[in-house]
């Protein structure tokens, strides 16, 4: 579970080639495509950045946070009071995003994570639910009312800037974000000690324990860390969408995708976030453009994570890297099938 | 001041509405020891229960109450064949195993939310009931709503065959057997899989019934199975995992909260007082506030 990213290896040629291609297009994505498509780019560079921010934990850690959306919502809160209520740029509330998530991650970091298993699934849900309620009713969020974000190009950094902020800006924006979050998921838990720390905490605590790793420590950095990652898209998502309402930022449907994306794709690995993201994103775009309902996508998600767990529990990155073939699929099928030895 | 006749009307509705939660509570109890699953999907369930009320009972003739037997048998029938599933992906060789028995309910959840709602629409859909109306009045104590009374008149019921078939028969005794130690339940010869379809199908049956009777109470809607999950878990939560008798006093708990809250307080705080006291008390005492609940990971 440790190599490189592989996928790309496998394709016929130079591998550089491809990755050289793969970065022109994603750079002149929006120029070439317009708008329209630049959208959907920056809204699929979001998912795969947060999917990957929920994989830090609920993959590599092990600790399945069912609540990790609400830091996103407190990222995108964190921007709108900064903005509309302060009165501040954008990057201001950008750092307030990253140092208000932080500080609240931490403090719930130090009692949530001595839980475990189901528990700590239970607790974040709990704890995200219960901050999506408060949202409601204080005053600074804005309350049922949400906050409305200027938009213009002072409130960038403060003075004008040359360029206009426009879809193409945004889609940028996300995907410097996106890149950033992947290369350190990269560099930290498949190149750094620190990975093989964190993955040793997943695979037996207590063992380790036993080998020195401080894994109350370990645990606390990677929370904090995950947790600051969606904040920052967060952030810039608020301002992309100039409108942040407790019942879309902080809405348990953001934790929900963020499972799904991890888990269909496969669970602590650095490329199972990027195929899952995708692939769920379009699943809901493409369901909404052409069968014209925005919910059908859900039942299908359902379904698909049924499927993953029961069949292929490593995600698609697992059948692609060929950890789950068709004879692990058929032993899986028969040992089901005699688990329905009812009467 | 406080209203005297206020006050003890609060009460009834908590008393009576705690009634119906209890049976939620006790199946979604039962379902963990068995199953040692925490099954997000039992909110759903009782959204389902209500939507299967709204869809059949314009058919029988306007009333909800001629849809519980049916709810009954095609919960249990449907519950019985889930389980085979979970049972699956929390055992075997596979990383996490009770991890992703937690994900699996998690994409039954979805599943079943997305489907009615993409099917029905978001809007709330009435469970209409013409047996279930009015109230009967006592004087000096306070009103008792029919369609409450008999919800919680069904749901101590439902509860206390379920308890008689727990503890005083053998297809019981094999369930708990299993909740205590499912390889040595095996070894004595009893058919798990069988016992543990029996269980989680009566968990659904009694749940999914709960909801009929929610729907006619209040009313069915899509969104709603979040906040029977999150009672659900409150209950457990509160009379430690797996610990029955705990679950009916936390569910008399509940609903005495809900209808105190609402009145005194605010409707919308509801949720969020509920959740905080959920995350106070894993934190504090994880194996409930009785302490008698068993410690799984």
């Amino acid at each position: 579970m440790t190599g490189p990213v592989p996928s790309l290896d496998r394709l016929p040629g130079e591998p550089r080639y491809w990755y050289a291609g793969l970065a022109v297009l994603l750079v002149a994505w929006p120029l070439l495509f317009g708008d329209f498509w630049a959208r959907i780019g920056l809204g699929a560079l979001m998912w795969i950045g947060l999917a990957q921010s929920w994989n830090m934990i609920g993959g590599y850690a092990g600790y399945l946070d069912f609540g990790h959306g609400a830091y996103f919502g407190i990222g995108a809160f964190a921007t709108g009071i900064a903005m509309a209520q302060l009165g501040y740029p954008f990057v201001v509330g950008f750092v307030l995003a990253a140092v208000v998530a932080a500080t609240v991650a931490y403090l719930v970091a130090v009692p949530t994570l001595r839980l475990t298993g189901a528990y700590f699934a239970i607790a974040t849900w709990a704890l995200a639910e219960s901050i999506k309620q408060a949202a409601l009713v204080t005053g600074i969020t804005g309350g049922t009312f949400g906050l409305s974000l200027p938009r213009s190009s002072e409130t960038f950094v403060g003075v004008p800037v040359p360029f206009p902020i426009s879809e193409a800006f945004f889609y940028y924006a996300m995907l410097v974000l996106c890149l950033a979050t992947m290369a350190l998921t990269y560099y930290l838990f498949e190149r750094h000690e620190f990975g093989y720390r964190v993955k040793a905490l997943r695979d037996d605590q207590d063992a380790a324990e036993s080998l020195g790793i401080d894994t109350t420590r370990v645990k606390r950095q990677v929370y904090v860390l995950s947790c600051v990652v969606a904040a920052l898209f967060g952030a810039v998502h608020a301002w992309y969408i100039v409108y942040v309402h407790p019942n879309d930022v902080l809405a348990p449907i953001i934790t929900d995708r963020m499972v799904i994306m991890a888990l269909l794709g496969g669970l602590g690995t650095l490329t199972g976030p990027v195929v899952g993201g995708l692939l769920v994103f379009l699943l809901e775009r493409l369901s909404s453009v052409f069968l014209g309902s925005t919910t059908f996508y859900l039942p299908l998600i359902g379904i698909l994570i049924m499927i993953t767990v029961l069949f292929a529990p490593s995600g698609i990155i697992g059948i692609l890297r060929g950890e789950v073939d068709r004879a692990d699929v058929r032993e899986n099928v028969k040992e089901l099938g005699e688990k329905f030895d009812l009467l | 001041m406080v209203d005297i006749g206020l006050f003890t009307q609060i009460v009834i509705n908590g008393l009576l509405l705690g009634g119906i939660y209890v049976t939620i509570g006790v199946g979604f109890s039962l379902a963990f020891g068995v199953l040692e699953v925490v099954d997000f999907a039992v909110g759903e369930y009782v959204m389902v229960g209500a939507f299967m009320g709204a869809v059949l009972a314009p058919i029988l003739g306007s009333e909800g109450v001629f849809v519980i037997p049916i709810v009954l048998v095609v919960f249990f029938g449907v519950g019985a064949l889930i389980q085979p599933l979970i049972h699956h992906v929390t055992t075997g060789d596979r990383p996490h195993p009770l991890l992703m028995g937690l994900v699996f309910t998690f994409g039954l959840a979805t599943f079943l939310r997305g489907s009615v709602l993409t099917i029905f629409g978001p809007n709330n859909q009435d469970v209409p009931s013409s047996l279930l109306t009015g109230g009967v009045t006592i004087p000096g104590i306070g009103t008792f709503p029919v369609v409450r009374t008999v919800t919680a008149v069904f749901g101590v019921t439902g509860l206390l065959v379920f308890m008689y078939y727990l503890y005083r028969t053998r297809g019981g005794m094999a369930i708990r057997a299993i909740a205590e130690d499912r390889t040595n339940a095996r070894l004595m010869g009893i058919n798990i899989n069988r016992y543990q379809s029996i269980a989680y199908g009566a968990y659904a049956a009694l749940t999914g019934s709960a909801g009929v009777f929610i729907g006619m109470t209040f009313t069915a809607n899509p969104g709603m199975g979040l906040q029977y999950t999150a009672f659900a878990f409150f209950m457990v939560v509160l009379a430690g995992m797996g610990y029955l008798p705990g679950v009916i006093l936390a569910g008399i708990v509940l609903g005495l909260t809900q209808s105190f809250t609402a009145v005194y307080i605010s409707g919308n705080l509801v949720l969020l007082v509920l959740f905080a006291i959920i995350y106070v008390v894993l934190l504090v005492s994880p194996a409930g506030i009785l302490g008698k609940g068993e410690w799984a990971t």
